[in-house]
Formats: structure tokens, C-alpha cells, sequence
């Protein structure tokens, strides 16, 4: 195991994809615009060896969505890269080419977030059932279930 | 040869919840994997938001029936760290002591499963019935044989008497014991060496790429171990190695997981025989301030994360979960390709996956449209027939 990364190592490179921010002792956290998202997880890959992508979690702020790319790497230290993705445009380019792990996480969020990433070659449904309403995101802070619609399982009136 | 298409799933008893794979195999050989895990969503993540923290923890206990404990554990310890609280020394022992028989029970159980897939049913035998001392004493120190219910926001539930402490104590030697011997055993024994060996496998810089977790990726040599890399709990104060092995397929990853075993069984006498005094909880505020956190945890499985958001009230904003399982699954999709049909089982229960399998297979033959259908029973016997005919054992 190889020492942690610092604040001013990660600034070095990261700077000019926004402002880094040392959460705690292990924890790195940078906020990038969404469309330099791809090329900052590039650099961090290329640059600081974060070439493990533990999670991508997704939030509902109720103006946009943000995703935040958890990465880490022989250093172990914990480098996020937040985005924020416009509620009106929910788009958001894959990173699944850069990080193999990402494709799954991705149909994750374009299942329960209804975030669409660009370019992903698989974006099928993976967590919700297959009869469940298309254009339905139960993770969204606005969502709730409407009495008339089917969500799947036994119709009503098969019970 | 045709190219045909296997599902299985969504329903087997012996993978513990609901998973779909579509195989995609030409004659005996595997060329994709496809997987659907929809069937078992139930909505924990949502449901998270409207409890508070109190009612919250016996929610995210039954995010998973084995994994209880990390899930709480990970969650609790999260959101203590949001609102500055430190937690009793004595708790967080107690919280490692758990952590560590639940792994224990977990391997045992995953050891029997991944015995049983290849038809050595003596083995699981053996291991589950060692896995019940385990349950015994998950039993006398929380209460419950499963869903512990020993966390709490700011320490533990339950303080267990010294005569508790005794008891757990002197079942270790025989686990010890135990646990060395099916090491010895799988190391000789023609039919672990057989179906374990060579099968499933990923290199270092596979299992790199795709992301590996826990023990799969200790099996392919990487020292990726959350308990020393970003520790928690008394983890800083434990001795304990990480147990890595080289050789990259179900083989090695029985070996790292019979290796952690020994492991755990180190943790819990070094933590039970050091248990501090003094208190078990501390009071908490009722609300969180307004935070982020990624909270890490190593559970049998790998790593469990989960990362929280407070909004200065008494409830997360938002909890989003990633378990090792779903970290795993992209590894275990490269691994089977080229791999024969009769591995799935083996291979799939080798990253002791925490979702569950299936009671049919289809067979449809393309070129003349015939469909045979396998259940997973038919499939693990077409395994050990495979074997036995191939390679007599």
C-alpha cells in the first residue's frame, strides 16, 4: 500500500476541473461540470491511479440530479467527482468505456433516476420489474405512486 | 454448433434471493452472460427517507438476511460520524466481535453452498453444522440468530455478561480447529481440486478492470481489505492479516475465505479477551447536520458503501447503496465466458453472491427450434455428471 493521496497533490492535477475540497482525512471531493465529468475521471485514472470505481450515487436536490463518482486506487484514498445534471435535460455522458464497473451502476440510475447516459451500449432495465411503467422514477423526490397505474405483479382485479 | 440461450432464474432455493441470467452459450461453451436482478427491489432506499434514525436501522438490518450487521453497522456508523459523536470504546468492540462472527458465518455457510453446487455434500454437511457454534453464539451475545438488532445510532443495544464472553471464548478452539482441517482438505481431496481448480478465473488485472471486491478480488491478489485500508470499528486496534492468494479462480477464492475464517476466529478472542468496560451507548441529537459521507465497510462479501446525505432533520436525504454483490457481478460475467455450462453453478456461487438463482433452465436450440427445459437440480447433476465422465471424479 502506497501513501494517501494529498489535497495538493489532487489540486495539482485536478484544478482546473473545479474546486478540490478535502472532506476528511481520506476523502477528496471535487465539483466538476458535467460535461468535463469523462476527462476529469480520465486524468484521475491516468494521473493519480484511481482506477477503482467503488459507487456512483445519485441524488435528487429537487432543482437538479447529482451524480458523484466515487474512485480510489492503490492510494486508497477516496477522490469524488460530483456533477450536477439539469432536471429538464436528465443526460449524462457514460463512463462505462473509461471504467467497466460504471455500466452497471449506470442502468441503476437510468432505471430508478430515469438519467440517461449518453453513449452506454446497454441501458436496459435492471432493478425494477419489467411491467413497471417507463417514464415512472420512483427515486425522484417528486415521484409518487398515482392510484390509476399499474406498477406490475397482479393486476387489481386478478386478485 | 448452435449458439443457444440459457435463462436461469429467477426462482432456486439454493441461491438466497431472485436473480435472472440468460446464458449464451455455443454447445458446451459459455459466450455471454446477461443479468437481471429486478425481482427482488424492494423499495429499502425510498423507504429510508421517511424514518428517522431510530426506525431506519431495523429497516436497513433486512437489506440483507446474511449481511445484516454490516448494513446497520455501515449506516450507524455514517451518520455518527456526520453528527461528531464518539462511541464508547466498549460498543465499538462489541460491533467488531459481531462483524466478525457474522463473516464467520457467512463463509461457513458460503463454504457448504459452494460444496454442495459441486455434489460434496459431506463437506456442507460438516460446515453447517460448525456454523450453528457461530449462530450459538451470535445468539447468547445479541439475542438473535440473524437480524442481530445490536445497533444503534450511538453505541450498541446490548451488554453482554462476562459468562457470555466465557462462552463464546471456548467454542473458538474447536471452530479453530475446525476450520484448519477443511483447509487441509480442500488443498487434497480430488473433487474440490477438480471443480475448484482453474475454473471461474480472473486475473489480477482483470479483477482490477472490472472492479472486483472482497475476497474474489483477494483470490487474484489484491490487497483490498476496507477493515486496513480505511479502518473503522476497533479494526486499527485488532491484529489481523489480509488474506490474499494468487491463484485467481474458485480455488483460490475457497482458500481466502477459509483463511479469513482463521482470521475472524484471531479477531474475536483478541476482542472478547480486550473487551474495554464502561458504557455501551452514548446519547445522540435527534437530527443530523447537514452533510454528505460515503461510508465504507468490509463486509463477507467485499465492500458496502453507502453513501448518506443529512438535511439538518431527523432523516437521510438520501441513502444509496452499493453492496459487493453488484460490484462483483461485472467480474462474474467475464469470468464464465469460454467456461463450460456445467461451471455456472460453481462459478456463480464463488463470488457467494447475495441474490438468489433459479429453478428452471432453458434450453432453445436455434437451428431446429427446440426448447428443453433444465431445472438448476438438472444443471448441477449435468455438472458432477460432466466430471465424472470427463475426468473421473
Amino acid at each position: 500500500m502506497t501513501n494517501g493521496l494529498t489535497a495538493q497533490e489532487v489540486a495539482a492535477t485536478m484544478n482546473e476541473f473545479g474546486l478540490v475540497d478535502q472532506v476528511r482525512s481520506n476523502r477528496i471531493r471535487i465539483v466538476t461540470p458535467l460535461p468535463r465529468v469523462r476527462e476529469a475521471l480520465e486524468r484521475a485514472r491516468r494521473v493519480l491511479a484511481c482506477d477503482h470505481l467503488v459507487q456512483i450515487a445519485a441524488v435528487d436536490n429537487r432543482k437538479s440530479f447529482e451524480l458523484i463518482y466515487h474512485l480510489t486506487g492503490p492510494h486508497r484514498t477516496v477522490l469524488s467527482i460530483a456533477a450536477e445534471v439539469p432536471r429538464d435535460r436528465p443526460e449524462a455522458p457514460t463512463v462505462s468505456d473509461l471504467l467497466p464497473p460504471a455500466g452497471i451502476y449506470e442502468r441503476q440510475i437510468h432505471d430508478l433516476f430515469g438519467i440517461a447516459f449518453v453513449g452506454h451500449p446497454d441501458l436496459r432495465r435492471i432493478i425494477l420489474n419489467e411491467d413497471w411503467p417507463g417514464d415512472e422514477f420512483p427515486l425522484r423526490k417528486d415521484w409518487k405512486p398515482r392510484p390509476n397505474v399499474f406498477y406490475g405483479g397482479v393486476p387489481e382485479e386478478a386478485k | 454448433m448452435p449458439e443457444v440461450v440459457v435463462p436461469i432464474g429467477p426462482h432456486h432455493p439454493a441461491l438466497k434471493e431472485p436473480v435472472n441470467f440468460k446464458v449464451i452459450a455455443e454447445g458446451e461453451l459459455i459466450v455471454r452472460l446477461e443479468i437481471d436482478i429486478a425481482y427482488n427491489h424492494r423499495g429499502i432506499e425510498k423507504a429510508a427517507e421517511s424514518r428517522d434514525f431510530v426506525k431506519v436501522v431495523p429497516l436497513l438490518e433486512r437489506v440483507c438476511g446474511i449481511c445484516s450487521h454490516s448494513h446497520t453497522t455501515v449506516f450507524v456508523k455514517g451518520i455518527e460520524e456526520v453528527m461528531k459523536v464518539g462511541v464508547p470504546k466498549r460498543a465499538q468492540y462489541i460491533r467488531t466481535v459481531i462483524a466478525e462472527l457474522e463473516r464467520m458465518h457467512s463463509h461457513l455457510l458460503w463454504l457448504g453452498v459452494a460444496a454442495h453446487e459441486i455434489g460434496f455434500n459431506t463437506l456442507f454437511m460438516w460446515t453447517w453444522r460448525d456454523r450453528e457454534a457461530v449462530q450459538d453464539s451470535l445468539e447468547e451475545l445479541t439475542g438473535n440468530r440473524v437480524n442481530y438488532g445490536i445497533n444503534e445510532v450511538g453505541g450498541v443495544r446490548r451488554d453482554p455478561t462476562d459468562r457470555d464472553v466465557a462462552r463464546v471464548l471456548r467454542r473458538l478452539p474447536v471452530l479453530e480447529e475446525r476450520i484448519a482441517k477443511y483447509r487441509r482438505m480442500i488443498a487434497h481431496e480430488p473433487t474440490t481440486l477438480a471443480r475448484f481448480r482453474g475454473i471461474g478465473r480472473l486475473t489480477r488485472e482483470e479483477a482490477l478492470r472490472y472492479g472486483t471486491v472482497g475476497p474474489t478480488a483477494r483470490a487474484s491478489g489484491i490487497e483490498y481489505d476496507i477493515r486496513r485500508d480505511d479502518p473503522y470499528l476497533a479494526y486499527d486496534e485488532v491484529p489481523f492479516e489480509v488474506v490474499t492468494d494468487t491463484h485467481g479462480d474458485v480455488y483460490g477464492r475457497t482458500l481466502v475465505r477459509i483463511g479469513e475464517l482463521l482470521q475472524s476466529v484471531g479477531i474475536v478472542r483478541h476482542a472478547l479477551e480486550n473487551l474495554p468496560g464502561g458504557p455501551i451507548k452514548v446519547a445522540t441529537p435527534r437530527a443530523a447536520p447537514r452533510a454528505e459521507i460515503l461510508s465504507r465497510y468490509e463486509a463477507p462479501r467485499g465492500e458496502l458503501v453507502h453513501f448518506i446525505r443529512t438535511n439538518n432533520t431527523d432523516k437521510v436525504e438520501r441513502l444509496d447503496i452499493r453492496t459487493p454483490t453488484l460490484a462483483n457481478w461485472t467480474s462474474v460475467a467475464v469470468s464464465l465466458v469460454g467456461q463450460h455450462l456445467a461451471d455456472i453453478p460453481v462459478v456463480v456461487a464463488a463470488i457467494d453472491p447475495c441474490l438468489s438463482c433459479t429453478s428452471r433452465v432453458t434450453i432453445v436450440d436455434r437451428e431446429d427450434r427446440e426448447t428443453k427445459t433444465m431445472t438448476w437440480e438438472e444443471l448441477r447433476a449435468h455438472g458432477m455428471r460432466f466430471y465424472r465422465e470427463k475426468r473421473g471424479v
